[in-house]
């Protein structure tokens, strides 16, 4: 099944249920608005403080939490009527997610860690890899426990990780927080040039220091 | 081209506590092992080597009222005692023998040397034999009948009588193939000559049996005595309330025929000690249980973040799970196969002590059951507590 479009109708996680007529869900172009749809292809920054609900809006997308109100759609079908074997399938093949804590296994390689990833979808080759890690400059690394890097260098394997699948749709929560302009830039590229191919929409958060990308449309949560 | 056998085992194998399954396994092992040990000693101890009777089981027993004095009346049991007797709660089957109402001789020819005597015949019903005898059956126009005799009776002859007779000594297998010739003498005149062949020996039933239908056939043409008394019964014992069974029979002053008696209290005494080693065994298998289900729910929920990323990058959280149903499927693999070598090593504590009672060589085929039905009990249960947790693992948070 290709997604080639996400609908949130009414979105607005229920802990900010009540809050409805603050700025601050009032001034969102996403909460609680009758309809926002995420077209394949896109290229969008999610913007906002800390604590607006960046992460729980990827993790609702991704099927990790429901504690929202409102609906979510995968072309016309509500994803809670997703069931497992679908899941599975869609985290594939359709929807790649680099969350914000990364969720990489500390006690395996760097290698490890990707071969996980990539041994389930078989997207890669050995040498797509290593190119990738050395475009982001980590390729020395790629036999150390992931345990032992620094926040930057786990972000750029799990960048890595991230493209080793097909996709629709890549969403990226702050996915260079810990990476200098240099990196940005790279990891930008790598991830455009990924989604170029699969003709797949970028969603990417921050808090300021955005994801390099070109010409992205700016979303304020 | 270069790849990373990078699985989801490599992952999941570093999270195992080693020491928590070795801890299991070992508790299984000696609980496992004490329960197949209790149930091979149970069979051995219930198989009697020396006195195999494969018409009758240790569950039968023959009584008979005690003979005071002198009696010219039959002693025999009244229907009021018959009836008490088949209320006991350790009565399972109630029977009569049915008793010759003619004169019987037996005569047979054993190499020119002719030998006849007087004999008396009994019956049982069939359904108090466990097997039936090949052909035990009569026909009137085969003109053919079938005996069971007793144990005791051939070592009478071969021991007793033969030898200062100057008579052959034979096997029970030689009986078989002596042809008898069956005389009997009706009080109402009528006579027949029939022809005979021991076809089996037991050494629960003392007495010379012939068919039922024979019995019932030959009493009514040879007899006009329509008054049967019944002089023995044959009782199938319900063991599973058979205590007190002796104490009643001392009390109304019946007796048991044969001495088989003696050989019951030993085989139900260590069937006693099978029992209770056999509730240990449970009880530490209970318990060797109890850890790795414990074991199993520490492990998953120490592992819970980790399964959750597996989940969330795409596993199936039937991928985790077939990785620890494997583990734990190999692990009571072995467990069952250690438990069952060690039975039949601890075997050989009992086999010579068991062997000097007569007893031993039960069939291995009842442990090696138990042990199967243990390891498909555990290993379900194991299953469902892996796929269940899992299960609850990749349901979304609230």
């Amino acid at each position: 099944m290709e997604i080639v479009s996400i609908t949130l109708e009414k979105l607005l996680p229920e802990v900010f249920s009540g809050m409805e007529e603050t700025s601050r869900i009032r001034e969102s172009r996403i909460w609680e608005v009758p309809s926002f749809t995420i077209e394949k292809g896109c290229r969008i920054c999610i913007h906002a403080e800390s604590g607006a609900g960046k992460s729980s809006l990827l993790s609702f997308i991704y099927g990790n939490r429901i504690d929202y109100l409102g609906s979510i759609f995968f072309n016309h079908k509500n994803i809670k009527n997703l069931n497992i074997p679908e899941w599975c399938d869609i985290r594939k093949n359709n929807i790649a997610l680099l969350p914000q804590e990364m969720r990489l296994f500390p006690e395996l390689t760097v290698l490890e860690n990707i071969y996980l990833k990539n041994n389930l979808t078989g997207k890669k080759t050995h040498g797509e890899i290593e190119a990738m890690l050395s475009l982001l400059g980590i390729e020395d690394k790629k036999d150390t426990k992931v345990g032992k890097l620094s926040i930057g260098q786990q972000q750029r394997v799990a960048i890595v990780r991230t493209l080793c699948q097909p996709f629709d749709f890549i969403f990226l929560d702050e996915p260079v927080s810990h990476l200098d302009s240099e990196n940005n830039k790279i990891a930008a590229q790598l991830i455009q040039k990924e989604a170029k191919e699969n003709q797949a929409g970028i969603i990417s958060t921050s808090v300021g220091n955005h994801l390099l990308l070109d010409n992205p449309e700016y979303v304020k949560l | 081209m270069k790849k990373i056998k990078t699985g989801i085992g490599t992952l999941l194998y570093k999270n195992i506590s080693k020491g928590q399954l070795l801890g299991y396994s070992c508790a299984n092992v000696i609980g496992l092992t004490v329960i197949l040990c209790s149930v091979l000693f149970y069979c051995d101890s219930r198989h009697n080597l020396n006195k195999e009777d494969k018409f009758f089981s240790d569950d039968y027993i023959v009584i008979t009222k005690k003979v005071k004095g002198i009696n010219l009346e039959p002693v025999a049991f009244t229907q009021e005692e018959i009836e008490k007797i088949s209320q006991q709660p350790w009565v399972k089957k109630l029977g009569g023998f049915a008793s010759a109402d003619f004169s019987v001789g037996a005569s047979v020819d054993m190499g020119g040397k002719g030998m006849s005597t007087y004999l008396f015949l009994e019956s049982v019903p069939d359904e108090f034999f466990d097997l039936l005898p090949q052909g035990w059956t009569f026909d009137e126009h085969n003109n053919y009948v079938p005996i069971v005799l007793n144990k005791d009776y051939l070592a009478l002859y071969n021991f007793g009588f033969a030898i200062p007779q100057g008579l052959p000594q034979l096997s029970e297998d030689m009986i078989g193939t002596v042809p008898l010739k069956l005389i009997i003498r009706g009080e109402n005149g009528r006579n027949a000559v029939f022809n005979a062949s021991v076809v089996g020996f037991s050494s629960r039933l003392n007495t010379i049996a012939v068919p039922q239908n024979f019995m019932d056939w030959a009493n009514s043409r040879f007899s006009d005595n329509n008054d049967k008394k019944t002089s023995r019964l044959i009782i199938k014992l319900d063991r599973l309330n058979s205590s007190g069974w002796e104490q009643f029979l001392a009390d109304e002053g019946y007796e048991i025929a044969g001495d088989k008696e003696g050989d019951s209290k030993i085989s139900n005494f260590l069937s006693l000690i099978s029992g209770v080693v056999a509730a240990n065994g449970v009880v530490i298998c209970l318990l060797a249980l109890f850890i790795l289900i414990l074991s199993i729910f520490l492990l998953l929920q120490k592992s819970r973040p980790m399964l959750r990323n597996l989940i969330l990058l795409g596993f199936s959280p039937l991928q985790p799970s077939r990785y620890y149903e494997g583990i734990v499927l190999k692990l009571n693999s072995l467990i069952t196969l250690f438990a069952v070598g060690l039975t039949f090593i601890c075997r050989m504590i009992w086999t010579s002590p068991l062997g000097a009672l007569g007893l031993g060589h039960g069939n291995v085929l009842f442990m090696l059951a138990t042990a199967l039905i243990y390891f498909i009990l555990v290993s379900v249960l194991n299953i469902m507590v892996i796929r269940k947790h899992l299960w609850s693992i990749w349901l979304p948070k609230d």
